[in-house]
This record gives C-alpha cells, structure tokens and sequence, in this order.
C-alpha cells in the first residue's frame, strides 16, 4: 500500500493510532541505577517539563485566584476561590457547553464506531469489486484540509446544495460531519486484517453471515482498538473549532471550544473566570488522557512512523 | 481464500451476496466521506469560478484567480518552479542510483542546475505575484512561511534532544512523556487562552515579570507589531544609522513569534514521541560497535543517532510545515484585533474573506491555491521521504 496520506490537521496527526503491534524494543525491567553523571540529563529533562507544564500551573493557579490577586504577581491564591468555578458554570453558561460538548461527542464516537467498524471490517475480510480504490478514495481525504471543506460543507449545512433545511445551530450540523473519518477506518482495517481466516471459515460453516461473525466473533475481539478509535475520537471532537464557531452562533448547542472563545472576546480582564473556562474545558481530556496515555502516545508513535 | 471457496459453489448467486454485503457495510462511511470530504473539493472549485457573495451570481471564470494570484505568469512560474524542485531530486537521486562515470556526472550536474532554476523560477514568480495579486493573502503566505520556518526547526531541535535524553536509562520516563506530550492533547482555544494571558501587555502578566527579572522592559507580545528585528536591535540599528529593516527581512512580528512560541510549545512533545519511536528502531550493537571503536556519546550521537533518524526528521518537517499551512485555531484565538495585519497566516486570511468580507467565491478561490501549496508539500514528502535523507 503507499504512504498513508499527510492528513488533514495536526487533530488529525492525534489520531494515528496503533495497530496492536510494533512496541518499542526496549525493555521496561532494565535494573535501574543512579549515576552522578546522568544529573545534567535529569536537569534537562526538569527544564522541560517546567516549560511544558508552566501553562497549565498557571492557568490551574489563576482559575483560583481573586481578581486583585491575577495582577499582583502571586504564584498561588491566598485562599483558593472555587466561586470562580461556580460563576464560569453558571452565569458564563459553561454548564450548558459543557453538557453540549458531551452530547456532541457521544454521538460522534457512536456514529464513528459503527460506521468505522462495518467499513473497516469491509475493506479488511470482504472482497468486491473495486475495494481498493474505494478505500485509496477514502484515504486521500486525510489529505485535504479543512481551510478547503469548510465553505462548500457550510453550504451544505444551510441545505442551499441538496435541499434539506438549515442546520444551523441544530444539533446535526455538529454531529453529521463527523460521523466517519477515514482514518479510524484505516485503523480498524489494519486490526481486523489481522484476524485469521480460519476463524470465519469456521463461523460460516455454522451459518453465520458477515454481520453475526462481526457482531460476535470480531467485535469482542477489537476492544483495543475500539478503545483507542474511541479515544481519538473523543479527543478531537472535543478539540474541534472552527466548524462549531462557524455553525453555531447561538448557544443551544455551542460546545466548550467556541463557548470559551466567545468567553474570551466578552470577558475582558477578567483572567480568573476565564482561566476556569479554560479549565473546564481542558480537564475532560486531561483526565480522559491520563486515565489511557500509554495507549495514546505508544499509538500515536508507532503509526506516525508507519506513516 | 474465502473468495475461492465462494466461487467453487455456484459462482453468480455466492458472490453477488458477498459483493453486496461489501457494499452495504461500506456504504454509512463513504455517504458521509464523500459528502463532507470529498464533494466539497470539487464544489469549492465550482464556486470559485462564480461571484459569490453569500449567494451565487455570475460566472465570471477564472477571475477570483487572478485577483488571488495577480499575475498569470508569475503564478505559473511559482508553482512550476516548486513542481521543478520534484524533477531536480529525481534527477539527482538517479545520478546516485544506476548511472555510472559521465552519465552521472552530467545527471547530477543538471539537477544541480534544475534546482537553481526552480528557486529562481519560484523567486521571480512571487515577485510578479506579490506587485498585483491580493495582497491580504500573499501576505498571509508570507507570515505562514515565517511560521513555519519559526517553529518547525525548533520543534525539531527541541524534540531530538528530550528524546534523546529520554532514551538513556532514566527513572520516569512515562511520567516525562506523558508531560511533554500535554500540550499536544489539550484544546487549542484553551491553550491558546492561557497564552493570551501570560503573554499580556500587561508588566504584571507573567511572561513580562520574568523579563523584568532580568531587567528587561515589559513587552506588548500580542500587541506588538514591530518586526522581531527592531524589537530586538532597534537601539543598535539605529545607532548604526540603519532606521528600519523593511520587507521579508526584517522578520516576524513579535506578535506572530509569541504564536510560533505557542507552537512550540504545542509540538515539540509530539516530535519528541515520535523521535522515541525512531530511537527504539536503531538497533543497539551500533552503539557497542562505536563504543568498541573508542566513540564518545557525543560522537555516537552525532554518527549515528543523527543520520538514522534523518527520514523520521525529514517526515516531520513536512509534516509541520504542512501543519503551519493548516494552523488556525490558535492563532484565530491568539490574535488582537489590532494587529491582524501582522499576525494573520493563510488559513486566517482565507477565514476573513469569507466570514467578515463575505466574498465566498473569492475565499474559495484562496483556499483552492492553498490546497494546491499542501499537496505539492505532500507530493515532496512522499517522493523524498525515506530516501536519499541517510548521509555518511
């Protein structure tokens, strides 16, 4: 197969995933020793997570601060004043972005799952006519990016290219897009080849069609890589910007992104409200990240280099 | 396998079921890829060749290209000379590969001179651009290549050498990755507002208080529209008479470097990832063979970590770069309105005319030719990747 293509947008570049294989040789029980001469390593790597973490102290600190405090140098808050949170959440609406990003992002992972696993499973186990230049097609896609899709895509929203109403501001305009990407398709593609024929020769003798050996045979055997689909999914759905700003310009369904960017352009000066924003809207995929960066960063390595 | 063994039963009923099957499962992705992924390419064509302002109007051909590009020829020559760059590297590595003696020779030296060509192709050809095309636009190509070339190479820097460190026999190597890595998983508009406020104008923000430790004036980052050059050596220059560097020379903005500072920050955990995975692929008696051979650490690196992992450098350079042509949310987030007319890359530009100038067409139009510079980069980063990137 050539080159997967370059894709879309550094989003994009988050969701190289892996296929299972390809661990880094190195092995993890190495009996470990502290030697005088790795003290310059240590400091290099400390002024590296100082700067990389920096940022995100601040914004943590600030988000707890009282309006004297962000503009009089203090480091951490006398006393930490959740009522920012409390004000972010209420007054500035983030409750109402915060469960419409949820909402959004649930039916995308959903929609992506499904129609991602059915394709994959298809390009992988299924042979008809013209299936890989279907799948080269779907691939390409990867390569185009957005700053082109999002005019004649904003058309189609507003139902002037086939005649189905605006979705401006609806629910489907934030959801329908995405509800397939090539890449997880690609994804699943690689897992699924690797399962052994033998396994459907066997299903079929006892009368399973595709869809029985997918549902109960294939699909309890992809978690990881539903996981790892679904993951990536979350992540970028929730990162999304550009089309959300362009799509909803009132806040029924204005997820986090746009509802803190609209924060910003209203709110002024006021860094300790905003700084919770900001936190509301980064904790759910800090803590989802947490919870799986092995997979993310093993699996984000390994295809990027298949690449 | 089960294709053959579907045939051997009665052809025509078997297999038509299994094609069917294969169309019906794929059917969901691609109606939703080839609606929203693919027909919006040629539709984004179609519109460029009408006015479009909010609603169609004429058809006025390649009008909106002319106004984008301004020179026909120049256009031509441009992106002929960076298609040209393809043709001197395939004449070059082909001179390395097969030929032998003369032909060789004369093989490489005719690269040599294509590629010269080609930059003087790509270089009077933006001149020509640059006097009559739309000058928001080109300008916003222009502060994208200040992008990219700002922040790319450093990234790169950056990330080989955490990665590098990490590879050594450390304790918390996960706990450092998954830090480094941070940036790159956060939402961009929160990052991007976190940004906003350290770098204020502000004396009291942060990034101005640890100028301050060092005794430099506070800075308007965000705000500052004087080049990088005067902001820096404004004193000296003029004391050398100089008053102003103008033109590409003079460098980016401050307010468009605090950007490439945030892409920085944001990529350089991802490069280092990356890196890591290129390290654990270099296999390990090399380095006992050099050190057998009496090489230092630094030697080694140098030697050998640094040409094995040049294809993983070459692929994320061009992927960065393909990346700062794409780059938009935070520098949409970053920017002040009073300073868009530093800071605004190609991406932004093509946002404006469509969003705030309401010429659709027009922004159409911008965002085809971009698209264009992307696949080109594409194109040199699967023709070159992987090959000839070795040295020594």
């Amino acid at each position: 197969m050539a080159s997967l293509p370059s894709e879309s947008s550094r989003a994009a570049r988050a969701s190289r995933a892996p296929s299972g294989a390809g661990r880094r040789a190195r092995t993890r029980s190495e009996p470990f020793e502290f030697k005088l001469s790795q003290l310059p390593v240590y400091f290099l790597l400390l002024v590296g997570a100082l700067v990389s973490f920096t940022p995100f102290f601040y914004m943590a600190s600030t988000s707890l601060m009282t309006l004297g405090e962000t503009i009089n140098r203090r480091l951490v808050p006398a006393r930490p004043q959740w009522v920012n949170y409390q004000r972010a959440w209420t007054e500035a609406d983030f409750a109402l972005y915060f469960r419409n990003s949820v909402v959004i992002s649930a039916i995308v992972i959903l929609g992506v799952l499904v129609t991602c696993t059915l394709a994959g499973y298809a390009f992988a186990k299924i042979r008809f006519p013209g299936r890989e230049i279907i799948f080269m097609v779907l691939l390409a896609t990867l390569m185009i990016p957005s700053t082109v899709t999002f005019i004649p895509n904003f058309l189609l929203i507003r139902g002037d290219v086939i005649p189905w109403g605006s979705w401006i501001n609806k629910l489907p305009a934030l959801t329908v897009p995405f509800l397939s990407t090539a890449f997880i398709i690609f994804l699943f593609r690689q897992f699924f080849q690797g399962i052994p024929d033998e396994l459907w020769d066997a299903a079929r003798i006892d009368g399973a069609g595709h869809l029985r050996f997918l549902t109960a045979v294939v699909v309890p055997m992809s978690r990881p890589v539903m996981m790892t689909a679904a993951l990536l999914t979350f992540v970028r759905t929730w990162n999304e910007f550009l089309w959300p700003l362009l799509v909803t310009t009132t806040p029924t369904w204005r997820p986090l992104g746009v509802g803190l960017y609209t924060f910003i352009t209203e709110a002024g000066p006021q860094t300790h409200y905003l700084m919770a924003g900001a936190v509301i809207t980064i904790l759910p995929v800090m803590v989802v990240y947490f919870f799986t960066q092995r997979q993310f960063t093993e699996g984000i390595a390994t295809s990027g280099l298949k690449g | 396998m089960t294709a053959e063994r579907a045939t051997r039963r009665g052809r025509p009923r078997r297999a038509w079921r299994e094609w069917l099957t294969g169309y019906a499962f794929i059917l969901p992705a691609v109606v939703v890829i080839a609606i929203f992924g693919l027909f919006p390419i040629a539709y984004a064509v179609y519109m460029s060749l009408y006015s479009w302002r909010v609603r169609q109007g004429a058809f006025i051909g390649l009008e909106n290209y002319s106004r984008t590009l301004g020179h026909a020829g120049g256009a031509l020559a441009f992106f002929g000379g960076l298609l040209l760059v393809l043709v001197a590297h395939g004449l070059w590595t082909d001179a390395f590969g097969g030929g032998r003696g003369e032909a060789r020779r004369y093989l490489q030296a005719g690269g040599a001179l294509l590629l010269l060509a080609s930059g003087v192709s790509v270089a009077l050809g933006w001149h020509l651009m640059a006097q009559s095309g739309d000058r928001a636009f080109l300008q916003g190509l222009v502060r994208t290549v200040y992008y990219g070339f700002g922040s790319v190479p450093i990234q790169i820097a950056l990330a080989l050498v955490l990665a590098s460190l990490l590879f050594q026999r450390i304790r918390g190597r996960e706990f450092f990755r998954m830090l480094y890595f941070l940036p790159y998983v956060a939402p961009a508009v929160a990052g991007a507002a976190v940004f906003r406020a350290i770098f204020s104008p502000r004396p009291e923000f942060l990034a101005n208080t640890v100028l301050s430790l060092f005794h430099i004036p506070p800075q308007r980052w965000l705000f500052e529209t004087k080049p990088l050059t005067e902001v820096l050596f404004g004193g000296v220059l003029h004391h050398l008479g100089v008053a102003h560097i103008t033109g590409f020379w003079a460098g980016p903005s401050l307010a468009l470097v605090t950007i490439i500072l945030f892409g920085i920050w944001t990529f350089t955990g991802y490069n280092a990832v990356i890196f890591l995975a290129g390290l654990g692929n270099i296999p390990q008696d090399l380095y006992e063979a050099a050190a057998i051979d009496g090489a230092n650490r630094v030697q080694s690196f140098r030697h050998i970590t640094v040409p094995l992992l040049s294809p993983v450098t070459f692929y994320l350079t061009v992927l960065g770069f393909i990346g700062t042509f794409q780059a938009f949310t935070h520098i949409y987030v970053m920017r002040q309105p009073a300073v868009r007319d530093a800071v605004d890359t190609a991406s932004i530009v093509i946002f404006d005319t469509f969003y705030k100038r309401n010429n659709w067409s027009l922004a159409a139009a911008q965002s085809v030719v971009l698209f264009a510079i992307i696949l080109i980069l594409t194109l040199y980063q699967s023709r070159l990747f992987g090959r000839s990137v070795f040295r020594g």
